[in-house]
């Protein structure tokens, strides 16, 4: 199984910095998860894997020695490396069941793939249809259908789930899970970020150049214990007064509007204080639980 | 690569700007076959009218001076040349009138081969009068050219003994109208026809990039696999215009290959005879390397500058820098044989036309398959070199 690494990976563009420094390595059976706002860099990464950027400085190296020193050495990783394709750039004249066979034939892949995959998304309807014809989901799932043709060992996907709805979102999820059972390794840049942690090994946020292991900015995210309330409309005054009344808890409101308080260390009897007091002051929009992804974007993204 | 080529063959074809230059090109030879072609009138054309002008013109001046002695050179020189040329009008008269063609090739040859020796350096006597048209400062040079030409041609009849007709006397039968257009604009069509396909080859991956910049395929395949379909699609421009063909040969038969085409030699200042067949396999020959040339210059700028506009713009310039700089008769004192463009025109190189209108020597169909075909390779070898290079990436 191909590993890919970053080796102290560079952009600048003029006095930009956008990645900083970036050393970091994908094992096969891994699906990773990038989140960062738009124009943070997350695209720019993706295109230095593939090579569609050359980085200031770095190197990316598959399974420790294949490096993009020489075109040859790059048709070798792209072998192995791949890049779900974006909607808008499908050939309009052109079938989606074309499509998908020139990626098949490009990579050389199982020819069985194309049928398997049409009927896993339910493309079976509009396939041998012209692409011009496509809604914008249709299309997206055209593209991540192209990519899962191409059976590649690293699979690099920018927004996949962008125009799916809900029904869509949770099939190709299903079948993330399935190609990272199969050992694939799978980069995903995405803004949906609840459906990103149900399937994500590891996620990172993009900021200021570098990559951030949500892990390692929250370590109680990744625990299966309550760790957090999440209390909705919590106005100053009473935030004011609930600090007084708690004052051992940590308490902040972020800039998304939801209030959490972090009851980590806490033992049942402090939880259930927390309960009263909350309904006491009519604050019934509050649940108990951990920190959620969405939570850490705002923390890290969002200004109040 | 072979599912890239057909992935790069199935783009070329349904290419909506391809597909338009394959229809211009189909209603150009429609357009040609059925209202250009039949109103063809050549200057060398079957006219017994004239003829019987000519033969009772001169007839009348020999009976009515023929008998006079003492009279003035000019006279004397008419009374020598008068009465062979008119034996020779009168074969050819009586051969028409007789539908014997044979014969009436064989005197055809002999007047013009008589009538080009006795005009050509006379100062009084002049060709047809179609070749002296306004503006034209080397009518006499062209009647020289034509007359020798026409003489050849029914040499060779005479010697093949094809199946004669008015249509193959006046060069109007399919294969004789190839030749003439072959000759004439027909390689400059097909070149324009060839840049035109192939300008976007390369920069209309642009449109789809990341759906093709990741393909597991090298970039120099890749040009390989562009070029090749480029030069396949250019050579099946060819198809639209047999349409044509294939009107003017039911409308006045086909000719056939063995057929006669004059080729002038500069250095024995006469024409000698090639077969259409080889003529035509000539021009095909020297029309797929100027094709690839194009092919190679569009591949390789489409790497290094990347607008289709330049494209288009050097290859037309290629196309039209021989009338920048042509004059007649400028071979004898520049070496014009030493530009690829001056052998855009194929057909007069290989009939032997440019060595008689520039006077060189070297203006040949072997220089100009080198000079093509060289230029062509260097630039191929170094848009291999620049494609391997880490910085020139093919999809930007």
């Amino acid at each position: 199984m191909d590993m890919l690494e970053l080796s102290h990976i560079g952009v600048q563009f003029g006095d930009k910095q956008v990645l900083k420094d970036i050393s970091i390595t994908f094992q096969p059976g891994e699906i990773i998860g990038f989140v960062a706002p738009n124009g943070t860099g997350k695209s720019t990464l993706m295109n230095v894997i593939m090579n569609y950027l050359s980085p200031n400085k770095g190197k990316v190296i598959l399974n420790n020695k294949l490096k993009y020193s020489n075109k040859a050495n790059e048709v070798k990783i792209h072998q192995a490396v791949s890049m779900m394709p974006d909607q808008s750039d499908l050939y309009n004249h052109i079938s989606g069941k074309n499509h998908l066979k020139i990626y098949q034939a490009m990579w050389n892949s199982n020819p069985k793939l194309i049928e398997d995959t049409i009927v896993k998304l339910g493309m079976a309807s509009y396939v041998k249809k012209k692409t011009g014809t496509y809604s914008l989901g249709m299309r997206q799932r055209l593209c991540f259908a192209m990519q899962i043709v191409s059976d590649t060992q690293v699979m690099l996907m920018d927004e996949v789930m962008n125009g799916l709805d809900p029904t869509h979102v949770e099939l190709i999820s299903q079948i993330l899970l399935q190609k990272k059972a199969e050992g694939k390794t799978i980069i995903i840049a995405s803004h949906l970020l609840e459906n990103l942690e149900q399937y994500a090994d590891r996620i990172f946020f993009m900021k200021n150049g570098d990559l951030k292991l949500v892990d390692e900015l929250a370590p109680e995210f990744t625990d299966k214990k309550v760790t957090t309330v999440r209390v909705s409309n919590f106005s100053q005054e009473l935030f004011e007064v609930f600090k007084k009344q708690f004052p051992g808890l940590h308490v902040q409101t972020l800039p998304s509007g939801i209030t959490l308080i972090d009851v980590s260390e806490q033992d049942t009897a402090t939880l259930g204080d927390i309960t009263q007091y909350l309904i006491a002051q009519q604050l019934t929009d509050f649940s108990f639980g951990k920190l959620t992804l969405n939570d850490l974007y705002s923390m890290e993204y969002q200004q109040r | 690569m072979w599912a890239y080529f057909k992935w790069e063959f199935r783009q070329f074809f349904t290419n909506k700007k391809n597909i338009a230059v394959y229809v211009i090109l189909l209603f150009l030879a429609l357009y040609f076959a059925f209202k250009v072609a039949p109103i063809y009138e050549p200057i060398e054309k079957v006219d017994v009218a004239e003829m019987e002008a000519r033969f009772t013109t001169r007839d009348d001046f020999i009976k009515s001076v023929g008998n006079k002695t003492n009279v003035h050179p000019a006279v004397g020189y008419a009374l020598a040349i008068f009465p062979q040329w008119n034996e020779l009008d009168k074969a050819r008269i009586e051969a028409i009138a007789n539908k014997d063609y044979l014969k009436y090739v064989e005197a055809t040859a002999e007047w013009y081969k008589y009538s080009d020796a006795i005009i050509v350096n006379s100062g009084q006597l002049f060709y047809n009068p179609l070749y002296y048209t306004y503006g034209n400062d080397f009518g006499h040079a062209d009647g020289h050219y034509g007359y020798g030409y026409t003489g050849s041609r029914f040499t060779g009849y005479a010697e093949g003994n094809p199946e004669f007709s008015l249509e193959l006397f006046e060069e109007r039968t399919a294969l004789q109208t190839l030749q003439r257009l072959l000759n004439n604009y027909l390689p400059i069509v097909l070149f324009i026809s060839c840049i035109f396909l192939s300008v976007d080859i390369v920069l209309k991956d642009r449109r789809n990039p990341s759906l093709l910049k990741g393909f597991p395929i090298a970039d120099w395949k890749r040009l390989c696999m562009k070029g090749l379909i480029a030069f396949i699609g250019s050579v099946m421009s060819f198809i639209p215009l047999c349409v044509g063909f294939v009107i003017i040969g039911l409308q006045n038969g086909f000719g056939d290959f063995s057929l006669p085409v004059p080729i002038y030699s500069y250095i024995e200042k006469t024409f000698t005879n090639m077969s259409m067949g080889t003529f035509i396999l000539k021009n095909a020959l020297f029309i797929s390397v100027w094709i690839l040339f194009f092919i190679a210059i569009i591949l390789l700028l489409s790497l290094i500058v990347k607008a289709e506009f330049i494209n288009l713009f050097v290859s037309l310039i290629v196309i039209a820098a021989e009338w920048l700089y042509s004059n007649r008769g400028m071979g004898a004192f520049t070496d014009i044989q030493r530009y690829p463009t001056s052998y855009v025109q194929v057909g007069q190189i290989i009939s032997g036309y440019k060595n008689y209108i520039y006077e060189s020597l070297h203006l040949t169909y072997q220089n100009g398959l080198i000079i093509v075909g060289s230029c062509t390779l260097i630039m191929m070898v170094f848009t291999l070199i620049v494609s391997q290079s880490k910085r020139f990436k093919l999809i930007a």
